[in-house]
């Protein structure tokens, strides 16, 4: 059956991001001049302006930072998602990122919960970054 | 920097049918807004020399829903026009910047408009505001639902609090003709049993999707004696624009924009809250009113849940709040709702809803003006006085 959610927008810019997730890594850009790791993807760190960059890979642990539980479906694709979960992720490292919170029960879903993620292979192209309930960092 | 206190007005102001109109072009709404504030101001076309408009959101970088059209369309020369658009927060930085621009005569007369058939056309209010669509993340909702989860985490937000800011709205709007619940009151109960559509939000923490047009005119101080109505003087102003989008957001619970634009605005009005006879706060979700009051410094952090009650803000209250009925219960036109709502009051045009004896509240003297954009990305604060 065909995937009839809507994808990630892909652009110039955040190719490598995508093109990592199809391999199942989670890398972002950590500045090679004052090492700060961000997101999303950015010509230049928005810290110290530095060009220099290299794609470093995340350990995929974190914690929940928020959460929202949709009630709605927005688009007839989700129609039989709801209730599902939209979460602000801190990851170890010091990024965060939006993604889904998925496999529990949305009442167990508590800010500041460790989370680990896993990619759901969405299409042949494209893999998406998600969470469950983990470990965590 | 040279003080803008009380340099520039606020002239006119223009409404257009709203609520659900179909068959309407969202620059149709643009064009009899801006129409009908110069009608307002009393002044002929050929006086209006800057125009400012708000893109609606389907038609951002569509030629024909650009200023020069609209200029066109309302038969204007111009020697200041743009087209404006830090979402939500527009209306307010357009009357900062028609300010300036008239005080050093980049133009003398500025219209600055609004239009959207947001309702009845093709809207793109559930679509993905700024990123997340891959893991369902739509409307503006998302990130604001996510910014209220985080309020109750770490200082208590939440219903018992959001419950108070839609009740009152409502007993404004039931007071308001043209709002679109005019004829519907609501209770706690009905707050509580409107079904929740992103948690922590429900249905009556969310403002409302509009047909309609909205604009406003500015000029100096000096040339608004000579216009048709009361002017509304600019006494205070600011803004702060925090940028960062939710995810990587580090004021989802505060403070916001306000707190920064809010205490420029003081300043230069030389006022303080106390000074404030009422608020119009731009209310996309109920949250937002409650981060943007504490930003102001009407409560400490945390404290919004003693001071916002129903019966302060509403009708009769000590500190009345959205009194049209906002964007929650009157109608949603990107915080044009608050800022032509100020005017009206202060002129004393507002009918039944008018502050002062007919509303057992104070006479209106200084009112504040919020505008927040993107989510909680962009503010605006005025402070504007009769």
């Amino acid at each position: 059956m065909s995937y009839e959610k809507p994808l990630p927008i892909i652009d110039e810019d955040n190719a490598p991001y995508w093109e990592y997730a199809r391999e199942h890594q989670l890398r972002m850009q950590k500045c090679a001049g004052c090492g700060h790791i961000r997101f999303p993807v950015s010509l230049v760190c928005p810290r110290c302006h530095s060009l220099e960059t290299e794609w470093t890979k995340l350990s995929g642990k974190g914690k929940v930072y928020s959460y929202v539980i949709y009630h709605q479906a927005y688009h007839p694709a989700y129609k039989d998602d709801i209730p599902y979960a939209v979460a602000i992720i801190q990851l170890k490292e010091g990024p965060r990122m939006e993604s889904n919170i998925t496999d529990c029960h949305m009442e167990d879903i508590e800010i500041g919960m460790p989370v680990e993620l896993y990619f759901d292979d969405v299409t042949g192209d494209v893999s998406l970054p998600k969470f469950r309930l983990g470990e965590g960092g | 920097m040279e003080s803008m206190k009380d340099k520039a007005a606020i002239v006119g102001v223009g409404y257009t049918p709203q609520g659900k109109v179909p068959g309407r072009s969202s620059m149709s709404f643009h064009i009899e807004a801006a129409r009908n504030a110069i009608e307002d101001a009393g002044l002929k076309i050929g006086q209006v020399d800057g125009l400012l408009m708000q893109p609606p959101m389907a038609a951002i970088g569509d030629p024909m829903v650009a200023p020069a059209y609209l200029a066109q369309k309302l038969g204007l020369r111009v020697r200041f026009m743009a087209a404006h658009d830090v979402w939500g927060a527009s209306a307010g930085c357009m009357a900062q910047h028609a300010a300036w621009a008239v005080v050093h005569e980049l133009a003398d007369y500025v219209v600055c408009t609004y239009g959207e058939n947001a309702l009845s056309g093709t809207s793109e209010y559930g679509a993905a505001l700024n990123g997340g669509i891959e893991y369902g993340m739509f409307g503006a909702v998302a990130g604001y639902a996510l910014a209220a989860r985080r309020g109750i985490y770490e200082f208590g937000a939440g219903p018992e609090t959001w419950k108070e800011i839609a009740v009152a709205a409502r007993k404004w709007a039931n007071l308001n003709p043209a709002a679109r619940y005019h004829d519907r009151p609501m209770s706690y109960e009905d707050y509580y049993n409107s079904r929740l559509i992103v948690d922590p939000f429900r249905l009556f923490d969310i403002c409302l999707i509009s047909d309609g047009g909205r604009a406003f005119i500015v000029t100096t101080a000096e040339r608004a004696r000579d216009c048709k109505k009361k002017p509304v003087y600019i006494m205070g102003m600011g803004q702060d624009h925090s940028a960062t989008n939710a995810p990587q957001a580090t004021h989802l619970a505060g403070p916001i924009g306000a707190k920064v634009s809010g205490e420029e605005a003081y300043k230069m009005a030389g006022v303080t809250r106390k000074d404030i006879d009422a608020c119009e706060i731009y209310d996309c979700f109920t949250y937002t009113v409650e981060l943007t009051l504490a930003g102001y410094g009407f409560f400490a952090p945390g404290e919004g849940k003693d001071f916002l009650k129903a019966e302060r803000l509403a009708p009769g209250g000590d500190f009345p709040v959205n009194t049209s009925g906002g964007q929650l219960s009157e109608a949603y036109f990107q915080g044009f709702t608050a800022l032509t709502e100020a005017i009206v009051q202060l002129r004393g045009e507002a009918g039944k809803r008018q502050l002062g004896a007919v509303t057992k509240t104070r006479e209106p003297e200084i009112i504040m003006v919020s505008h927040n954009g993107g989510v909680l990305q962009t503010h605006s604060t005025l402070i504007l006085r009769r």
